[in-house]
């Protein structure tokens, strides 16, 4: 874990990001950054803005002010490919977003083929070994609508990897899920880690923060309130008020 | 059931023993009304197969044999065929069956709603009410047609709605007439659905000047009446452009365009009821917005629009008489017009009669078919997208 290979030059780094709803001044002046490999957390109350966050680092929201740099690359640029920029970037969501009329194969195969232009056969194969990765190789066949929420959830995440992304975003991905299908999901992140993927991972499983990640921030009203090794934060929060939310979640 | 140890007064059970009669009451409402349809269709056959004479009550009505030689032809044509369903109607047999059937049907009445309260099972209950209801139509279908074949007026009826005879010569146009209704609505349809696509797409477009135009487009073709777009698209294209376009070919084009003013607005609502998160699904993978819509939103939507598409196409079905004002030749009536010239050379209303037989023959089956992928859609079969 947490292999700097490259010299310091940061995956992602957000410069001063402000997003507003309309009136609702949602992110008011995020400055981050994520290295290779590295495992960031995002925690924190509904509503401080931790999933806008993670959403315009591929560019689903765009900021209102401020720079999104994806290897040194400012993606905030409007002249930029986002097209191509997204096919490094991959996310999972907390709604899953599978498409219910392909099969999980098909799922992940769609894009390979049509964006990627990789032949079917190889498309296939690649989406096979994906399936198999996060062990559904045998529902391959199967559409969504038959399968768990924990199943769903492990399709999207391969995917996502089917494209080898540079980057994974996880918005909230086990929220949705029945409790005793938390685990799976969580068990093929954590092996994802492990294999040195580089991940930005919005949350509420504490468990797996502690456990998984190498970078904690605590986000509160669309700021950053408190960052550091998950072990330190957890331990001996600095902020009153992530000491606060850590005693009402864990 | 612990409420029962709690001492308290129980109320008296008013309940009785339940009747048994309420299979019985259902028969009996289902044979009053077959009794009163079956029995006339029987007795109508029976005197349509027979045929024989003109009766002396049919000439004293004006019905005359149709003599065709010296010109004028004298009498009416299929005089016979009028004379018989008269004839079949006011028959002995049929009264006996329309008194049977009152008879069983107030039978079924009485016992029906008599006894439904007193039923065990919902199901019981659900037969008794049946039956009485039944009831209720056969006494209501035989007391009409007890009344009206006894009116003077029945034969003025039958003369000019029910002379199937007259139909014999008009075969052929009328068959043509329902093709051509097909063909007209088929082809306006299909090039329906592809503008409404496109206008769909364009009216969902982020750009106001997109979307402008097309939302120009679908304002128009909604907010004008069809027949005037026909007559007014009709004399541009020959007038106004001077191209020698027929009727027929003016109209599948304005069918098409209006079809697609309608379609779009169901293509738009379809495109919007699938949830955000399969745009953003697809947009996240780098697909481009179009490539997003082809491989992921589109496929769905189609599913959902459907039933509605469907409905447009029955409603263009019955649209396509509106040709009429724009004048056709003969090898191109459809099905309203081909009526009409049969109406104009007979004066006879039967061919209203035979149109809305051919209508119903089109549509019913669309409409079966329409049910028949809502119910499905809402079961989840197809899932919300199409299962294995």
């Amino acid at each position: 874990m947490n292999e700097r290979s490259d010299g310091g030059e940061a995956l992602v780094r957000l410069e001063d990001l402000h997003k507003w709803f309309g009136s609702n001044h949602v992110l008011r002046g995020i400055d981050l950054s994520l290295q290779r490999g590295d495992v960031q957390v995002v925690i924190g109350p509904s509503g401080s803005g931790k999933s806008t966050l993670l959403r315009c680092v591929n560019m689903l929201e765009v900021p209102t002010e401020g720079h999104v740099w994806f290897e040194g690359r400012d993606i905030t640029d409007i002249r930029t490919d986002l097209n191509e920029v997204r096919t490094h970037i991959g996310i999972v969501f907390q709604a899953f977003n599978l498409f219910p009329h392909k099969t999980a194969c098909q799922n992940v195969t769609v894009a390979l083929e049509k964006v990627l232009k990789v032949d079917p056969k190889e498309a296939r194969d690649r989406a096979m070994q994906e399936l198999k990765h996060v062990g559904l190789d045998h529902k391959a066949d199967a559409y969504p609508g038959q399968l768990s929420g924990g199943q769903q959830q492990r399709v999207a995440i391969a995917r996502a990897l089917a494209m080898r992304p540079k980057l994974m975003l996880f918005d909230e991905v086990t929220s949705a899920l029945d409790p005793e299908l938390v685990k799976e999901v969580l068990d093929v992140m954590q092996r994802l880690a492990s294999e040195g993927m580089t991940m930005m991972v919005v949350t509420h499983e504490m468990g797996f923060a502690r456990e998984v990640g190498t970078d904690l921030v605590f986000m509160e009203d669309g700021r950053i309130l408190e960052q550091g090794d998950p072990r330190q934060v957890f331990g001996d929060p600095r902020h009153d008020r992530t000491r606060t939310f850590l005693s009402r979640v864990l | 059931m612990a409420a029962e140890t709690i001492e308290r007064t129980t109320p008296p059970d008013t309940r009785g023993p339940s009747s048994r009669l309420s299979a019985g009451t259902l028969g009996l409402g289902i044979a009053s009304v077959v009794t009163v349809l079956a029995g006339t269709a029987v007795v109508q056959a029976r005197y349509a197969r027979a045929g024989g004479p003109l009766t002396p009550e049919c000439n004293r009505h004006g019905l005359l044999h149709f003599v065709p030689t010296p010109p004028p032809g004298r009498g009416i044509k299929g005089a016979e065929g009028v004379c018989h369903i008269v004839g079949g109607l006011r028959s002995g047999s049929e009264t006996a069956i329309l008194v049977f059937a009152i008879l069983v049907g107030a039978a079924a009445v009485a016992v029906g709603f008599g006894i439904f309260r007193r039923m065990d099972t919902k199901r019981r209950r659900e037969q008794a009410l049946a039956g009485a209801i039944l009831g209720i139509q056969a006494v209501i279908l035989g007391g009409v047609l007890l009344w009206f074949r006894s009116t003077a007026t029945v034969f003025t009826f039958v003369r000019n709605f029910l002379n199937f005879t007259l139909l014999r010569p008009y075969m052929g146009v009328l068959f043509r007439g329902a093709k051509n209704t097909i063909f007209l609505a088929v082809v306006g349809e299909v090039g329906g659905i592809a503008i409404g696509l496109t206008l769909a797409l364009f009216l969902l477009s982020a750009r106001r000047v997109v979307r402008a135009p097309a939302r120009v487009y679908v304002n128009f073709f909604r907010g004008t009446p069809l027949i005037w777009q026909l007559s007014f698209f009709y004399f541009l294209f020959i007038l106004g452009f001077n191209l020698h376009f027929s009727a027929f070919s003016a109209a599948l084009i304005v069918f098409s365009l209006n079809t697609g003013a309608y379609a779009s607005e169901v293509f738009r609502a379809g495109i919007q009821s699938i949830e955000r998160g399969q745009m953003e699904a697809a947009r996240s993978l780098g697909f481009s917005y179009l490539q997003a819509m082809r491989y992921a939103i589109v496929p769905q939507a189609v599913r959902r629009v459907i039933p509605p598409l469907l409905n447009e196409f029955v409603i263009l079905i019955k649209d396509t008489a509106l040709i009429t004002v724009l004048g056709l030749v003969a090898s191109q009536y459809e099905l309203y017009v081909a009526s009409q010239t049969g109406y104009s050379d007979t004066a006879n209303a039967t061919f209203f009669v035979a149109t809305a037989i051919g209508y119903l023959a089109i549509t019913l089956p669309l409409i079966r078919a329409v049910n028949a992928v809502e119910r499905k859609l809402r079961s989840g079969l197809v899932s919300v997208a199409g299962g294995p």
